[in-house]
């Protein structure tokens, strides 16, 4: 298998789950204590992909939550293969952040392979994004997730999503 | 006329032409025309020329060569000028870099010129022949690039790691992506104009250089003190790697194979490496060695401390046996913790294991070899005299001299058995008997004196009384074997006798009957063979007396006397 080594970088404003998307993904645990990051957090995982015949490593770029980005932060985003986009299914705010910061970075960079996850799925008394809402977000993207760090659910399928879509934009760009 | 018709002819046919071809023609003659036309036509010629191939350079390479070597010759101070703007920048930095370089050794060389290592290093360095600053650099510059990451500066990604197998590595792709967060994050905050960026950081033992390319990151991690040296040759291999692979480390996305053999290059930064001692702190020894060498110390300790208790042992046993009356040792040897002794001892004296335990020293451990032989030593000649005459209690031996003396108390026989047989003790010349006492001798004179002054009584005349008779007769008998043992004491016992008479009637008379009482008596004592002096009465004894007849004065009263045969009372 090839060795693909990638960089994807999570974005979304404060307090949405980034971070803890990123744990359940890359060790499997959840915590319910929120801690704000600071600057960036980066973690890796290596996704196979036989029928592709790639060994794909993610350099995951877990960026401070902002709901618009300066300098610093889009430093931080340069040369990446792949976005996250997450937003926080029990506050709609985060829904605009998210578009913002999506037009902000495809403005910069261009069109960047990305997935969009609305998080918190678990709190359904407290979810507020009707389904209209989340489709007309959702056709922005290449893919869409309705996600629970805490219970896990879809957290895989959208990096593998974005792991998947990475590659096929890496062979085509070859 | 033919030749004007001829060119009638011509001007006829070729009008236009030869307008044309005397153009050309005047043209080709014409040299400033010629070179006008050149002119149009030479940049786009070189231009082509130039990209057809490489004939054009190659053709160029010499008079241009030449013809800068002429030009700056003949006019430095133009093209000095014209250059300066290039050179000056370029000059400066040489220069700072020289300049930071001999700074760092500068400190280096004061930070240890007075400690006890950069004393030690002085003399190190005096003693080897070489400069001290020399000697510095060599012991301070200790260093080891100990990883080397070769990191996209577009995106972050890894796109080589090498390190020592020593170093402990951590997920090298998330330490590529920090280390470029990092550096965006200072470029961020610190650098106003966005165009600083992270050259080096210090943590401990470890310094972190990063050299910056046009598309990668080289980032080193080194161990010690690096030179600034360093950085050149760390930057001429990130060149080296721009040159190798160019587009492939711009356009890095991340697959490695765009990078093939990367790695062989960046292994030559693990080269860099200062002479000298080891960089690494060395481990220390472990728990098993140290116990070892504790054993072995212990051991050894042991050992010194045996061998030393033996050397004691053998002084003391040496010391112990010279002071033994009779022995003579002629050789005393130690082999580890034997003793062999050899030489005389008398058999009188103290057996040489008795000596050696008491001075600790058992007997399993001493090899006696003696001889016997007769010690005139003192306390030997004392011991042979109480093994000739007897060892008792009362009688104590020592030799004074060649005198034997012998204090104490011991019976008359043996005192003279003594007398007589001292001489033949070897060593002996003379004896001293004045502290020995005879009690037997003392007692046979009390017992004497006590036995003196018997009196047995008469009826009247020379006629004893019954009771007085057998009295007399058994004194008599025991006198005859006092008298054998005076002998055998050394005295001669002697027996007088005198009578006495009551004072009735005439003196005269009384006196002679006095005198034939005491012969009375001595017939009975000459009748077991005791010889008597008689003693007379004086007459005058009786006169003045009260006659009246007294029986109590009707005896005769026997005396015994003891004289001393020997020098001794």
């Amino acid at each position: 298998m090839i060795p693909l080594t990638s960089k994807v970088c999570v974005v979304g404003d404060f307090a949405v789950g980034k971070t803890s998307v990123i744990e359940r993904f890359v060790t499997n645990q959840f915590s319910e204590k929120y801690l704000s990051t600071v600057g960036v957090k980066i973690d890796t995982k290596e996704i196979d992909f036989p029928e592709r015949g790639v060994a794909h490593k993610l350099v995951i770029w877990d960026v401070a939550g902002s709901d618009k980005f300066g300098a610093t932060e889009f430093a931080y985003l340069r040369g990446a293969s792949g976005y996250m986009y997450v937003a926080d299914g029990t506050r709609p705010a985060t829904l605009i952040a998210v578009e913002q910061l999506h037009r902000q970075i495809t403005d910069k960079f261009g069109p960047v392979p990305s997935v969009l996850l609305v998080n918190k799925r678990d709190l359904v008394a407290d979810w507020e994004v009707s389904d209209s809402r989340f489709d007309k977000l959702a056709s922005k993207f290449p893919r869409a997730y309705r996600t629970s760090a805490k219970t896990g659910d879809d957290v895989d399928r959208a990096f593998t999503r974005i792991a998947e879509l990475v590659i096929d934009d890496e062979l085509r760009g070859a | 006329m033919a030749m004007n018709d001829l060119d009638q002819l011509k001007e006829l046919l070729f009008g236009a032409e030869k307008e044309a071809l005397d153009s050309i023609t005047e043209r080709m003659d014409r040299r400033d025309v010629r070179t006008v036309d050149v002119a149009d036509v030479l940049p786009e010629a070189i231009y082509q020329s130039h990209r057809k191939n490489d004939e054009l350079v190659e053709a160029l390479k010499e008079p241009v060569g030449e013809c800068l070597q002429r030009a700056f010759r003949d006019d430095p101070q133009t093209y000095g000028d014209v250059l300066y703007p290039v050179m000056g920048p370029a000059i400066r930095k040489s220069i700072m870099h020289a300049l930071r370089t001999f700074a760092q050794q500068i400190n280096e060389a004061v930070e240890h010129s007075v400690s006890p290592k950069g004393l030690k290093w002085r003399w190190q360095a005096s003693r080897a022949g070489v400069p001290f600053g020399e000697f510095l650099l060599q012991k301070t510059l200790r260093y080891r690039v100990e990883q080397a990451y070769l990191i996209s500066r577009e995106n972050g990604l890894l796109m080589g790691h090498v390190h020592h197998a020593a170093s402990k590595i951590k997920d090298s792709d998330a330490v590529s992506a920090m280390f470029t967060a990092i550096q965006d994050f200072v470029k961020e905050s610190f650098s106003p104009d966005r165009t600083g960026r992270l050259e080096s950081a210090d943590m401990g033992d470890f310094t972190l250089w990063a050299v910056h390319g046009p598309h990668a990151l080289l980032v080193c991690v080194i161990r010690g003190v690096p030179p600034k040296s360093l950085r050149a040759d760390l930057s001429a291999i990130l060149e080296r790697i721009h040159f190798r692979y160019g587009e492939a480390i711009r356009e890095y996305k991340g697959d490695t194979s765009t990078v093939p053999e990367v790695e062989a290059e960046l292994e030559r930064c693990l080269r860099f490496q200062a002479r000298g001692e080891p960089v690494e702190k060395r481990p220390g020894p472990s728990i098993f060695v140290i116990v070892v060498l504790l054993l072995i110390v212990a051991a050894i300790s042991f050992v010194v401390f045996r061998n030393w208790q033996y050397s004691r042992q053998l002084q003391e046993l040496a010391v112990a046996l010279e002071s033994t009356p009779g022995l003579h040792v002629t050789d005393l040897s130690r082999d580890g913790g034997r003793f062999a002794i050899r030489g005389l001892r008398d058999p009188l004296a103290a057996s040489v294991a008795d000596v050696a335990a008491s001075v600790d020293v058992p007997a399993d451990r001493l090899t006696v070899s003696t001889q016997p032989f007769q010690s005139l030593q003192p306390e030997i000649i004392a011991a042979r005299a109480a093994q000739a005459f007897g060892q008792s209690s009362s009688v104590r031996y020592r030799v004074s001299g060649t005198t034997l003396v012998v204090d104490g108390d011991a019976p008359w026989s043996w005192q003279r058995e003594l007398k007589s047989r001292f001489s033949s003790l070897a060593g002996v010349s003379a004896l001293d008997v004045s502290g020995l006492t005879a009690s037997d001798r003392q007692q046979f004179a009390e017992r004497i004196a006590g036995m003196s002054e018997r009196k047995f009584f008469f009826s009247r005349g020379v006629e004893f009384l019954p009771e007085s008779d057998s009295a007399l007769r058994a004194y008599a008998a025991e006198i005859t074997v006092l008298q054998r043992q005076a002998a055998d004491l050394d005295y001669s016992l002697s027996v007088s006798i005198e009578g006495s008479a009551d004072a009735s009637g005439d003196s005269a008379a009384n006196a002679a009957l006095s005198y034939r009482r005491a012969q009375e008596a001595a017939t009975i004592l000459a009748s077991v063979g005791v010889a008597a002096t008689l003693l007379h009465q004086a007459e005058e004894a009786f006169a003045e007396a009260q006659p009246i007849a007294d029986v109590s004065q009707r005896y005769v009263e026997i005396s015994l006397q003891l004289q001393s045969m020997s020098d001794q009372p």
